[in-house]
């Protein structure tokens, strides 16, 4: 690193940092404590260095801890402690309509062999489309920061398996390098699925705030309980169908005006 | 509250309506050339014979007065910037159609120093200097790998092994010839979509594991018109280049800052073989090194080799650009002179990139901080207690559990509760 100026290995290591704190606060955000949100970036970290290859698969087939193993792997943990088959169909419809949107405009409208850089419309980068679509998919399904993060990270594997698909269908070469995560911490899976859970929260709370809050009338009395108790989440009465929300992160002002946030 | 059963229904609508996409995504994909448009024979270059490719169409850049700035196949957007050779700086401020019209902006200082500085360069540092004083590599990807030129491949795109990977050799080979070392990634990424570019990233932090000081994504444009970017320099006829920089990467100016002395120091050894600097929409994987850079080497209606002699002309500079040139020179060359802007501004442009990351972290934080807060009054009680989380992450636990330990009684859930809520004041939001 000698070569570069004092200013470029401050960036580097600020927008690293940047990134990873981001990261941190993000899932910290879901069903994680601070330290968990801490381990798992640290698996992320170290996980980016290991690739592990698949030599059963066509292709030169390989994943990547960090950049799908471990993302992929805290979606499915979610999804399992969501609870409700309600909660579940949610999030997988996210991530399923979250990689319908992003293969249709990043591979089929945004495509052209003599259109830079491939696409007419594409006026956002391809890392940013996934969160994107995540974030918002997730938030008009399951209105969930769980769902958006679940929807994100499955949503760019699904793209991944179409993609092999594809590939397989147009008779690539051997050769052809499929690396999921292979980006590691920077890969796609990991960028979206936290910027998915961002957006949802900033989408969400800015919504509801503009919106005055949930609205109290004609809702179910336990729900108004727990949206105006500060309870917090006590070993299973975490449930996501009846109250269905994630109180972690509500303190006693926000749990009033709250409501639909996880 | 709606009820279950007519919430039943929606998810049932809801699913069966993700059922059918999902199904008819899969069949388009496994379509036979469904995201690989089949080449046009060059004759249907510039028909737009499927609206949906679009090929042969592009966007003309024109200033003022209605000159002809710059043709590019992309859609070009308000805010788009464009550097001449020159150094002349044009902002793109109406797009109708695929014509644009560009506003010049004023002469760019750093551009205009850098010109000065490496002008008075007249023996370009050698390659091998680089390689001796083991100041690391280069990297070399293609995020389109079909990419191909039309008169030496026949066809504009060959599926996965496009005429690109020859123009990409021939700076690899460039550089190698004079003794640096070179990662040259061929890894296939098609087809040619923008999602390309998420599976040419995974390439890219590969190949940034052999810390390169330089990573470069070789591309091609798509313009019909060959003579646009023909040109004869140094008496070979090469087609010359465009750098590209995307202007969604939050250190975009650190990488821009780079193009510059890119652009001026292969201009000054190689009459303006480097046509312009581009800075659109987009990211470009350039977010993963401040020394990224997207180079498009001529367009599909060139010949292979003019595109091959033109990135070899703008190889010769890399050496002298990436900070080589206060390495010592041959003694009959006049002493090094000082980088004018060249030592301060590049050390400007990661400055400013990181201002812009640090600013927007800062406001985008107390702007999230005051929507999640609700009220003004919350808004400063949760700003005066940040400090306290810094210094308390594990502190008020600690406190607090003494205190209910005193008490006897560390597996109450009230006081568990209270120790949750306490920490959730502090170091939430």
């Amino acid at each position: 690193m000698e070569r570069f100026p004092v200013g470029i290995i401050i960036l580097i290591i600020v927008s690293i940092l940047i990134y990873l704190g981001l990261a941190q606060r993000a899932l910290d955000r879901m069903r994680l404590s601070d330290r968990g949100a801490l381990v798992v970036i640290a698996a992320i970290i170290l996980g980016s260095f290991i690739n592990i290859p698949l030599p059963f698969l066509p292709f030169t087939t390989s994943v990547n801890v960090g950049g799908a193993l471990v993302p992929v792997g805290l979606a499915v943990y979610l999804l399992k402690r969501a609870g409700t088959a309600r909660e579940w169909a949610r999030a997988l419809g996210g991530a399923v309509l979250t990689a319908v949107v992003v293969y249709v405009v990043g591979s089929l409208i945004n495509t052209g062999t003599t259109i830079e850089p491939a696409g007419r419309y594409a006026f956002i980068d391809a890392i940013y489309l996934y969160p994107l679509v995540g974030g918002i998919v997730a938030y008009l399904i399951g209105r969930s920061r769980r769902a958006a993060f679940i929807a994100a990270t499955l949503g760019v594997l699904l793209v991944d398996v179409f993609h092999y698909f594809w590939l397989l269908n147009q008779g690539a070469p051997q050769n052809y390098a499929v690396a999921v995560g292979g980006a590691g911490a920077f890969d796609t899976i990991v960028l979206a699925g936290i910027f998915a859970i961002l957006l949802a929260e900033l989408v969400g709370e800015s919504l509801e705030r503009l919106a005055g809050g949930p609205r109290a009338e004609g809702r179910p009395l336990e729900l108004l309980k727990a949206l105006k108790k500060p309870e917090l989440n006590r070993p299973g009465e975490q449930g996501e169908g009846s109250t269905g929300r994630d109180r972690n992160n509500v303190d006693e002002k926000k749990a009033g005006e709250l409501g639909e946030q996880e | 509250m709606v009820s279950r059963s007519r919430l039943r229904n929606r998810f049932w609508f809801l699913g069966g309506v993700l059922a059918v996409l999902a199904g008819a995504a899969l069949l388009i994909a496994l379509w036979p050339y469904s995201g690989q448009q089949p080449a046009p024979a060059a004759a249907e270059l510039s028909e737009n014979s499927s609206p949906d490719h679009l090929v042969g169409s592009f966007s003309t850049i024109v200033d003022e007065q209605g000159e002809v700035l710059s043709m590019m196949a992309r859609t070009v957007f308000a805010g788009d910037e464009l550097y001449t050779c020159e150094g002349r700086i044009y902002r793109i401020e109406n797009v109708e159609g695929d014509r644009a019209e560009a506003k010049f902006v004023g002469m760019d200082p750093q551009i205009v120093a850098y010109q000065e500085f490496y002008a008075e360069q007249s023996v370009p540092v050698s390659t091998a200097e680089l390689a001796q004083q083991g100041k690391g590599s280069l990297a070399v990807y293609h995020t389109h790998t079909d990419e191909s030129y039309v008169p030496s491949d026949g066809k504009e795109s060959i599926p996965f092994k496009g005429g690109i990977y020859q123009v990409g050799k021939a700076m690899v080979d460039k550089l190698k010839g004079k003794g640096a070392q070179v990662h040259y990634d061929e890894t296939p990424h098609d087809p040619h979509d923008n999602n390309a570019y998420t599976r040419s990233r995974r390439t890219a932090v590969n190949l940034l594991k052999n810390k390169p000081a330089a990573i470069f994504d070789v591309h091609r444009d798509g313009v019909p018109d060959p003579n646009y970017y023909r040109a004869t320099i140094d008496g070979q006829n090469v087609a010359r280049l465009r750098l590209v920089v995307g202007r969604e990467n939050p250190g975009m100016s650190a990488n821009m800052d780079f193009a510059r002395r890119m652009m001026t120091a292969a201009n000054n050894l190689h009459g303006n073989v480097v046509k312009e600097i581009f800075v659109g929409k987009g990211d470009y994987n350039q977010d993963l090194m401040p020394t990224a850079l997207l180079i498009e080497a001529g367009t599909h209606t060139n010949t292979k080799e003019e595109a091959a002699r033109g990135i070899a002309m703008f190889t010769e500079a890399l050496p002298t650009v990436l900070g080589l040139s206060a390495a010592p020179v041959a003694p009959a060359a006049p002493a090094t002179p000082e980088e004018p802007g060249a030592g301060r501004a590049a050390g400007r442009g990661p400055w400013k990139a990181l201002g812009w990351i640090l600013g927007v972290t800062i406001i985008g934080g107390l702007a999230f901080l005051l929507v999640s807060s609700g009220s003004w009054e919350n808004f400063k009680r949760r700003l005066t207690g940040f400090g306290s989380e810094l210094t308390s992450f594990m502190g008020p636990g600690k406190i607090l559990r003494k205190v209910f330990r005193k008490q006897g009684d560390t597996n109450n859930p009230e006081a568990n509760a209270i120790l949750r809520e306490e920490k959730d004041d502090l170091t939430k939001d």
